[in-house]
Parts: structure tokens; sequence; C-alpha cells
């Protein structure tokens, strides 16, 4: 199988390469379709009880708490580090070589949760967010996707949400999809819309997208009832698989604001993700292979316990990096230490990445986009030196 | 599409006219307006079936059956555990108490009375919307309900969400946001919604006995969503100041739960102040010291934070961005942040000068409703009120702005970018498309009732080449001069 699949590969190569001038494929390796999930985690998700660093000497001291009910069922990843006991497939994929996590990182230096996802999302440092980064990197995908496919045709960007969330706002339209439990309405009404909405430049547009998306959905995701993260994401899956040109989606899981009670609201949390995540890769079935899923959150949570047993706003998060092409079964990261003098500002994990280098890394080497587009995606931001895509 | 100034007075500020309601013209748009900026009393309209549907309408009762609720749930988890490490002879009688009146049943019966209880106290305040012969008075109401914005997350703040508005915003619509705000901040919905009730000063009483701590939950968002702005100059060092000064700030459980009738009428408040959980000491904030040792402490610091700089600016924007536009002109934002500043934070003031100011007139319809909105007018359009609650509150999830389910303390998004993406209009057209099919009247009436002049050719041409009655009001609500105001 795998075999037949690199000869397959093999052969597209050339044939590109017989057909285009060098140049322009120099960055090409293969005839994979790249395609890219983002998925943030609204809330801030508590990265130390995600992946928990248990050989640091100083974590039992600032919140037992919330260690000591899940210590003995945490999943390792290495000497230094486990997963939480739920996230069961993301440690299989990590012992399959193909999770990686990403400890201590960040983007910004806020605690304001609506304005930290803003500079999450935005990729930018300022207080004027008008489009996404994922929005601008898929805009310099596009002609990447254009020259490698010979084509006219365009890349698509889906997300799975009411409405365009900042990551995806932006100069390219972007399809959104959710599931509804009205019924359709006929399609002479749509025509008629579409007269209406004539002058109407904008609502015409997502009145296209709009019908576009409900038409490609199977019976099935139409007629289900309740949105919740697991269906979402196969949803998802089921959509990039089915459209060859759609190369990214953004999902989006909400409830990580643990200030109290953290230890079973994070226990059902973690159930929900994981069981999401499998659902994703089962949605996406062979495209898996060309798939890189990143999942973020807006910042960090307090490295001690709090009054409620919960966690305040902190800084320093992880990163969760999957995919069928992942270099994974390692953690990325330079760890800082959890000593009261280690941490940022006496209270939060101190970050020692910018997360902006990890997503810069994927897109360099996913999506092969250029130093110079890159600098439009993420103005002044370093790659990693590592080949984070097999 | 150019508007007149009586329709704008109804669509732009208010939810739009009711059809076939001929007295409601005002004969001076700005006046009419102005004379609607008082309080609600939203006790005074529980008539009708709603007066039957709500049992409770007040947070304190509610406290009090949730109270009951949890007894009977803690009573039935000790039994079952009871009875599992006695022998299986028990197991039988345990299958007859699954019968009617059983603590089974009655924890069920319990949960659904809060349930059904919230479910109608939702409806009620969205139908004070429908009906009101003052929708901008109603909207207002809406305004900083979202803006004070709490979460159904559970059984709790399911049943008390809905009386926040009741209780600490509608009786302050129109005087000092400084009343308005500390009523919301020591609401048991907002102090149990953001934790205040589980904060705990590290050097009181209690903070000393148990080891427990702060909770900063209350106070960030206080600064950062209720007044201040994100931007608005404040640092960790004061949201930590802020949270300490309101440790202690929580519910009179003590005075409302095991308690007859007539003590809980008696007990004053739903607030209490935990003197036993209150950090001592003098806090400082945004540089200014506050030495006040009780409950007084954390009022002084909201009534400065109310008549703040940033407070005016930002909350000056965020109702001209409501109202007006989604980018509002900086000359009106600046003259309703300086009467904020001229009138230590008079909502009635501000709100007159965004009334009388020119750039509130514009021509031009510039906001995309909201579900909530467009739900609002569309059934004020239709004239039909006969839409049943279940219905309503439905129609609002499906469309994306269920009561209190914003999810987050920052409340739903007032602007365009987040409601018109494709799913949102294919919601909409699927709604509209069933609503239509309960409205037996014609689409040109209403149009030029509620619409009125500006309602183009175009989309006239349209509506009066329908196939049917039902598809000519659902293009007339679907189109673009009906989805801006």
């Amino acid at each position: 199988m795998i075999n037949r699949r690199k000869i397959i590969k093999l052969g597209a190569t050339g044939w590109l390469l017989s057909h285009a001038s060098p140049l322009a494929y120099a960055n090409t390796p293969s005839a994979r379709q790249p395609k890219i999930v983002w998925i943030v985690l609204r809330g801030a998700m508590d990265s130390l009880h995600a992946v928990v660093p248990t050989s640091d000497p100083d974590l039992k001291k600032h919140r037992a708490d919330l260690i000591n009910p899940i210590i003995k069922n945490v999943l390792p990843l290495n000497k230094d580090f486990s997963l939480h006991p739920e996230l069961k497939t993301l440690h299989q994929w990590y012992q399959q070589k193909q999770m990686a996590p990403v400890v201590a990182v960040a983007s910004h230096r806020t605690r304001s949760h609506f304005e930290a996802q803003d500079k999450l999302e935005s990729g930018l440092t300022g207080t004027d967010y008008n489009d996404g980064w994922l929005a601008r990197a898929f805009q310099s995908y596009q002609m990447h996707y254009q020259t490698s496919q010979q084509t006219t045709q365009k890349a698509e960007a889906l997300a799975i949400a009411r409405s365009i969330p900042l990551s995806l706002r932006g100069k390219l339209p972007v399809s959104t999809v959710y599931p509804s439990t009205l019924p359709d309405a006929e399609a002479d009404l749509y025509d008629r819309l579409a007269q209406l909405y004539q002058d109407e430049p904008l609502l015409s547009e997502r009145l296209q997208a709009g019908l576009n998306t409900r038409d490609m959905l199977s019976e099935d995701a139409k007629k289900s009832k309740r949105a919740n993260f697991p269906k979402l994401a196969k949803m998802c899956g089921e959509l990039l698989n089915q459209q060859k040109n759609t190369r990214c989606a953004m999902l989006e899981m909400s409830g990580w604001d643990t200030h109290n009670a953290q230890v079973n609201r994070l226990n059902r949390q973690f159930k929900t993700l994981d069981s999401g995540l499998k659902q994703l890769k089962q949605g996406l079935g062979k495209t898996w292979d060309d798939t890189i899923v990143v999942l973020a959150t807006e910042f960090g949570r307090t490295v001690a316990i709090n009054g409620s047993g919960g966690t305040d706003h902190g800084t320093g998060s992880a990163l969760f990096l999957a995919g069928g092409c992942l270099n994974g079964g390692q953690v990325f990261g330079q760890w800082p230490g959890l000593s009261k003098s280690q941490l940022y500002q006496g209270r939060d994990l101190q970050p020692t990445s910018d997360t902006r280098s990890w997503l810069a890394t994927i897109l360099q080497q996913h999506w092969q986009l250029t130093h110079k587009e890159l600098a439009t995606v993420f103005p002044n931001i370093n790659i990693i030196n590592k080949q984070l895509i097999s | 599409m150019s508007l007149n100034s009586k329709d704008i007075a109804f669509n732009r500020f208010g939810y739009g006219r009711v059809f076939n309601q001929p007295d409601q013209e005002p004969s001076d748009p700005s006046e009419w307006l102005i004379s609607q900026l008082k309080p609600i009393n939203l006790d005074s309209q529980l008539t009708g079936s709603y007066a039957s549907a709500i049992n409770l309408n007040n947070s304190k009762e509610i406290i009090y059956q949730l109270g009951k609720f949890r007894q009977l749930t803690r009573r039935q988890q000790q039994s079952s555990s009871k009875s599992k490490k006695q022998n299986k002879k028990i197991s039988k009688d345990q299958s007859n108490m699954m019968a009617e009146g059983s603590p089974q049943d009655k924890i069920k019966q319990s949960r659904r009375m809060l349930t059904k209880n919230a479910y109608s106290l939702q409806a009620h305040t969205l139908n004070n919307a429908i009906t009101s012969n003052n929708s901008f008075q109603a909207r207002l109401l809406d305004f900083f309900s979202n803006h004070f914005s709490v979460s159904a997350t559970n059984i709790n703040m399911r049943a008390l969400a809905p009386t926040l508005e009741r209780e600490a915003i509608a009786p302050y619509l129109s005087g000092y946001f400084a009343n308005m705000l500390i009523a919301v901040e020591q609401h048991p919905a907002m102090l149990i919604y953001l934790n205040n009730v589980q904060s705990i000063g590290p050097r009181s009483t209690i903070g000393k006995r148990r080891g427990k701590g702060l909770n900063e939950n209350l106070s960030r968002e206080i600064l950062e969503l209720h007044t201040l702005g994100v931007n608005g100059g404040y640092t960790q060092n004061d949201v930590r100041e802020l949270a300490m000064a309101i440790t202690g700030w929580s519910v009179n459980y003590e005075g409302i739960n095991n308690k007859t009738q007539s003590q809980r009428d008696a007990a004053s408040d739903s607030f209490h102040f935990r003197d036993a959980a209150h950090e001592p000491g003098v806090r400082k904030i945004l540089g200014k010291k506050y030495k006040q040792r009780n409950a007084l402490q954390g009022v002084r610091i909201l009534q400065d934070l109310a008549v703040h700089p940033s407070t005016a600016n930002y909350m000056s924007h965020k109702i001209a961005r409501h109202f007006i536009a989604d980018d509002p002109d900086p000359d009106l934002v600046n003259a309703m942040s300086n009467a904020w500043l001229k009138t230590n934070g008079h909502i009635k003031s501000v709100l007159t000068v965004m009334i009388k100011h020119p750039a509130s007139w514009s021509v031009n319809a510039e906001k995309y409703k909201t579900p909530r909105d467009f739900l609002i007018s569309c059934v004020r359009a239709c004239g039909s009120t006969k839409m049943a609650d279940k219905q309503l509150l439905q129609s609002l999830k499906i469309m994306g702005q269920a009561p209190f389910n914003a999810g987050s303390p920052a409340g739903y998004d007032d602007t365009a970018e987040t409601w018109n993406g494709p799913e949102a209009l294919i919601s909409r057209i699927e709604w509209v498309n069933k609503l239509s099919q309960a409205v037996n009247k014609s689409a040109i009436d209403i149009g030029e009732t509620v619409i009125g002049e500006s309602l183009t050719k175009q989309s006239r041409k349209i509506i009066q080449r329908a196939e049917s009655r039902q598809q000519a009001i659902a293009l007339l609500l679907l189109s673009p001069e009906f989805l801006h105001r």
C-alpha cells in the first residue's frame, strides 16, 4: 500500500516537472494535496493539565489538587511529559509519530480572552484586526495551488461555524457550514432571492456560498440535530475528503475557561476533544495522509491552583500538531521550568517560543510558502529550524 | 435605500413598526425617542399566560428553589451510595421508589419547573420587545443585558440568568450607569457566573483557616468588559487589587435557604457581604487608594470606574455601534463621551446626545440586523404574536443567538461580520420560509407600513411577482431593506 502510494507520488511529480518551469516547482516535493485544519480551543485550555510536565519537581507544589487525581493514569510521552488520561487518540497518534505537542508557547502577553483570541487569530500584534493569519496564508497558497494544479479553478476554505471566524476573514471567499434543524426552502425561493440581491454584492455572494456548501452535505449531516464538537469534526473531515480543492478548514471548541472545578470539567472537555479528533481523522479518510491539524488556545492558565479548584488567566500554553504527514512522536519546545523565579511575572508558564513561528514553519513546509509570503502572514516572525513535515 | 426620520426612529432605534397598529406615528421622532428613556418594570407586565407560567420572577425565590433542588439531589446521592453498600434486598425497595413521588421523580419535577420558569422569563422579555409601543426602550434593555452577559452554563445559571436584566438592569435604564453597574456586580447571577462567590481573600478569616484564595474572574471582566475596556489603561495588578476589594461579595444563602416565605420576604436582598471572606486592608486601583473596610470598598471603586474617561469612551462607542453603525462617526462618539463625563455617566443624558446628533439620522441603513433584532422585527412586521414561546426561543437558537447562551462574558457580537456569513443567511432564509407560512397578509401592505418609502422599486417588483402570498412575505422579510436598519 505504502509503496504504491509512493510510486504514484513520484509519477505525478515527474509529470509536473515536465510541464512547467523548474523554478516554479522547485519547492513542490510531491503531488501531495496539502490540507490544514486549524482548531481553536476558546476559553484558554490549561496546557499544564493537557501536557503534564511529570518530571518537573515544582509541579505538585503549585497544583497538587489538580495533579493528584490524574497522575496515576496519565499517558506517558517521554521521560518528562505525559498526556491527560482522556487524550487517548492524541496519545495513539504520538506513538504512530503523527502527533507532537509544542510546550511553552505564546503569541502575545495579554490575559483577556477576547483580545488574546483576536491576536492569536489575526497573528498580528496591533489592536486593529481586519483579517486572520489563515486567510492571508491561504491567499498566498492560492497561487501555489493554481500553478501546481495547472488550473484556474480556485482552492477553497471552509469554516465549520455559523459565521466566519477572524482567522479566516480576509479577501477570499470562505464557505461556512453548520447543522440546521429547519426544512430546506424551495429552490424557487433561492432563485428569486438571487434576483432580489442582484445589486447587493455581499448578500449575493453569501447566498451563493451558503447554497454551495449546503449542496455538498450528506442528508445525514443536514439532519444532525445537535452540533457537538465530535459531530462538527466529523463533518469537517468528510467535507475535506470529498472536496479535493478545499485546502483549509477551521473548527472551534469552547468551554475551556476553568476558573473552578477544573479536574472534573477538564475530564469531560478532553474526552469530547479527543473523540472529536478521532472523528475528524475518520471523516478525512485517506486525506489524513495529506493533512496537518493544528490545535491552539488563546493563552495558558496560572501555574498555581486558585481558590476554587481552578486556574485563572495566564500566559504560556501548548500547541498540538498532528496529521498523517507530520514528523511527530516528539515533544517540541523548550521547557522553562516551574520554580517561582522561572515563572512569567511570578505566576505563569514562561513562553519560550512564539506560536506563530510554528505556524509559519508549517506553512513553509506544507504549503511551500516563501519567506516573502510568510512575511505578509506573520511580519517579523522567525522560522523554526526543524523538519515538521515528513 | 434612503430613509425618512420616522422610519429611522422606528427601525434603527427601535424594533420597527407593528403591522396594523395605526396610532403609533409620533409627531416628533426625537422627542418620542427621548420620552422612552425611563425604567422598565417587567414584573408589572406579568399578565395573561405569563402570570401562570412564571412561578418565580425574582432571584430570591429562585435561589430558594435551587437550594431545595440541591437538597433533593444530595439526599438521593447519599441514599443511593448507602444502598449500594448494603445487600441486594434493598434493590427491590429501590425499584419501588422509582414510582411516582419517588425522590428521582421529585428531582426531575424540580429541575423541570426551574427550567420551564427560566424559559418563560426569557420569552417574557422577548415578548415585551415584540409588543412594546416603546421598542427603543426594549432595545436599550437588550443592549445592556448583552453588555452584562451571563450564560446558562448549568442548572443554577439557567434558572438565575434571566433575573439579572429584570432586577439589575431594567430599573436603571435611564439613571446613572454607576447604579446599574453596582446592581449588576452584586447580583447573584453575576456573582455565581463569574465565580466571585468562591473568591476568598488569602488573609481573610476563612482564607487563613482554609488556605483558600482569590478568583480573579469577575474582577477582570469588570475592568475589561463592563467598564474601562481592554485598552482602558489597567494592569494585572489592578485586576488583583479589585479582586481583593470584592472578596466577600456573595449570595445571601443564609437569609434565603431553609426559611419560610415571610422570612424570605423579610430578607432584604439576595446580595450578601461575607466579612469573613473579605481581604482586609487598603486597596490601590488606577493609582487611587481605597481604605473602606467592607462592601463599600468595592462600591466606591465601581463608582469611580463608572465615570472614568476610558469607560465613557468605551461605553459611548459601544452604544453608538449598537444603535447607529458598526463603525460609528467619531464625532458622535466624542459628543456622547463628553456628555458621559459631564453628567457622571447619566445614561439618559448620553442617549439624548445620541438621539440629537445628525450622524444618528444618516439616510443609509448601516446596521445589519442581529438574529434577535431580525426575529423581533419580523414578528412585529407581520403583526403576529401567535408564535409560542418555545418557537420563539427555538428560532433564536437556530439563528445562533439563544438568550443567555453567548458562552462568554463578552456577550454576543454586535457587528455585521459576525452575523452575515453564508450559513447564517441560509438559516435566516429557512426560518423566514417557515414563518411566512403562518402569515396571511399582503406583503406589499406590510412593506409599505414597516419599510415605508425606502422599499425600492426593484424589491417591490420582485415581491409582487412572487408565486404565492407566502413567498412574497418571505421575499419582503429577506429584502436588503428589511435585513438592514
